[in-house]
């Protein structure tokens, strides 16, 4: 799995089916990407903290073209950048279940975890649906090879 | 302020060979030879005496294997600005003017070469860079996907309205039709065509997004002083400046000033640097990977604000001449061609020596606009000799 900085936690977590982002314990800011050493305050410790599946759209981009994403996602989809609920604006991505023709930026929404092939690799991923729009979408499978 | 005549690099000569996608007619290495021997030949300089060379994005030519046919008799700066995309373009000329200015290289190549047949797509490989599973597992696997989702913040949330990115296209296909050395020679934009281009990432459609040549580009830079006695007039490099101010970078769409396209602090130093403020240039290069991301890098560089940019970004105003701020003579990335953008600081050169299919009149000062929306992003203002 290639991830970004110090994210293994957060890959373990969401295999759980739990979401989790760093928070420094000295001075409490919610880094991500994840760090090492707090940028802000020079401390080296962190708690991973759980929070919700939810947050609203902070931007969006619907594909058409094949550029060869995971096939899970079929054609069109669309990929979702999704600022999450009590976690001092940060942002994770994600797809959104559905066309969703009218989604627009600021819409609720909430999360669950998904298993994507990703060359060769089954990665979880967060799938994303709008309030009042339910989903079809099957949970993932934390027995899946990681 | 910094005058010309004070700047103690310049760009003495300028080569550009470029092929469609898929057609060059040599492999890489070889077109970049060639290209580099333009340069020279531009310059009325002996390519042997050339002893650095400074690229980005990724290139592969490592300048040790260029030594042989370019008969370089010594090899003293090869460097490279680190990131996979555009946004290292102007760094590069930064890099050859550490290198000059401090002694360690007199003559130094900036550089750029692809080839699909040897490297692949540029796309593909820009975005390899850049990989990893929070955003392969969204789906984002290419360039045009990710720019998306910050043209869409820009358009819907700071209601930058979408008409100005057809102006910006329409001027540089205005400008491509008259250059002859330019993939839409003789052909300007088909508005329909635009509008109602196939979606490749909503919200860009076919025409938002440059499509990639084969080629290379080089420029030779060395000394203001050394650059008075070759061929043609000297082309100063007044001011350079790179990088990323926090809150900016390889973040996982975390970025602060998210639907810009990252150059403000790298703007701000380089008007502070040469003393200019954007009423003093007179033509801009912008690199252009996808129309929104012109627009916002317009927008960062001061030009126009999220409310003014409709009175601003209008086709009259972007062409040569008699716009108030002609933009991309050549045709820029999106219609002379793509080549990495190399294409965009040749320009830069020629339309500042009158060389350009599009000149505009009395032009001083030119700013190359590098690769928006990049981690890092680089821009640099060039001159012509005002000794
Ligand atoms: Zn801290």
């Amino acid at each position: 799995m290639k991830g970004i900085g110090a994210d293994e936690a957060y890959w373990q977590a969401l295999s759980a089916g739990e979401l989790k982002l760093p928070q420094c314990s000295a001075c409490g800011k919610t880094h991500w990407p994840a760090v090492w050493r707090c940028g802000e305050c020079g401390s080296w410790e962190h708690e991973w903290k759980s929070f919700e599946f939810s947050g609203t759209i902070f931007s969006w981009a619907r594909t058409w073209h094949e550029f060869g994403a995971a096939k899970e996602f079929g054609l069109p989809y669309v990929s979702v950048v999704v600022e999450i609920d009590n976690a001092n604006g940060r942002r994770l991505l994600g797809t959104i279940a559905g066309n969703a023709e009218n989604i627009r930026i600021g819409d609720r929404v909430r999360g669950e975890v998904i298993s994507v092939n990703i060359e060769d690799e089954v990665i979880p991923a967060l799938r994303w649906h709008l309030d009042d729009k339910p989903s079809t979408a099957t949970k993932f499978n934390s027995g899946a090879t990681l | 302020m910094n005058r010309a005549s004070q700047a103690k690099v310049a760009v003495a000569g300028v080569g550009l060979r470029q092929y469609k996608r898929g057609g060059a007619t040599l492999p890489e290495q070889g077109i970049l030879i060639r290209a580099i021997i333009d340069a020279c030949e531009d310059a009325g300089f002996n390519p042997a005496d050339v002893d650095g060379f400074v690229s980005y994005g990724d290139d592969k030519n490592e300048p040790v294997r260029l030594m042989p046919d370019l008969g370089t008799k010594e090899l003293r700066w090869n460097s490279q600005v680190w990131g996979g995309g555009g946004g290292g373009i102007a760094a590069a000329f930064g890099q050859a003017a550490a290198a000059i200015i401090s002694g360690q290289a007199n003559a130094v190549i900036v550089f750029r070469a692809l080839a699909q047949g040897n490297s692949g797509r540029m796309s593909a490989a820009v975005m390899r860079h850049h990989l990893n599973d929070h955003i392969m597992g969204a789906g984002l696997i290419a360039p045009a996907q990710i720019c998306a989702l910050r043209a869409q913040r820009m358009f819907e949330y700071h209601q930058v309205p979408h008409s100005v990115t057809e102006e910006l296209v329409k001027a540089s296909y205005y400008h491509g039709a008259k250059n002859p050395e330019a993939s839409s020679f003789g052909k300007e934009l088909d508005l329909e065509a635009y509008r109602t281009g196939r979606w490749v990432t909503e919200p860009f459609r076919l025409f938002d997004c440059s499509r990639e040549n084969d080629g290379a580009g080089a420029l030779l830079l060395v000394s203001t002083e050394q650059a008075r006695d070759l061929k043609k007039p000297p082309i100063t490099l007044l001011g350079v400046a790179n990088g990323a101010s926090q809150g900016w970078g390889d973040l996982i769409e975390n970025d602060t000033d998210y639907a810009s396209a990252g150059f403000k602090p790298v703007a701000d130093r380089l008007w502070e640097q040469t003393g200019l403020q954007p009423k003093d240039i007179d033509v801009v290069q912008l690199y252009e990977n996808f129309s929104a991301q012109g627009i916002a890098s317009l927008i960062d560089h001061g030009f126009c604000t999220y409310e003014n940019v409709a009175e601003f970004v209008k086709f009259e105003n972007l062409i040569a001449d008699g716009g108030k701020l002609p933009v991309n003579t050549s045709g820029g990335n999106f219609a002379q061609g793509f080549i990495h953008g190399i294409g965009t600081p040749i320009e830069a050169i020629r339309v500042l020596r009158g060389e350009s299919a599009n000149n505009v009149a009395n032009a001083k000062t030119c700013l190359l606009a590098g690769g928006p929306g990049a981690p890092t992003v680089s821009s640099a203002i060039f001159s012509v000799d005002d000794r």
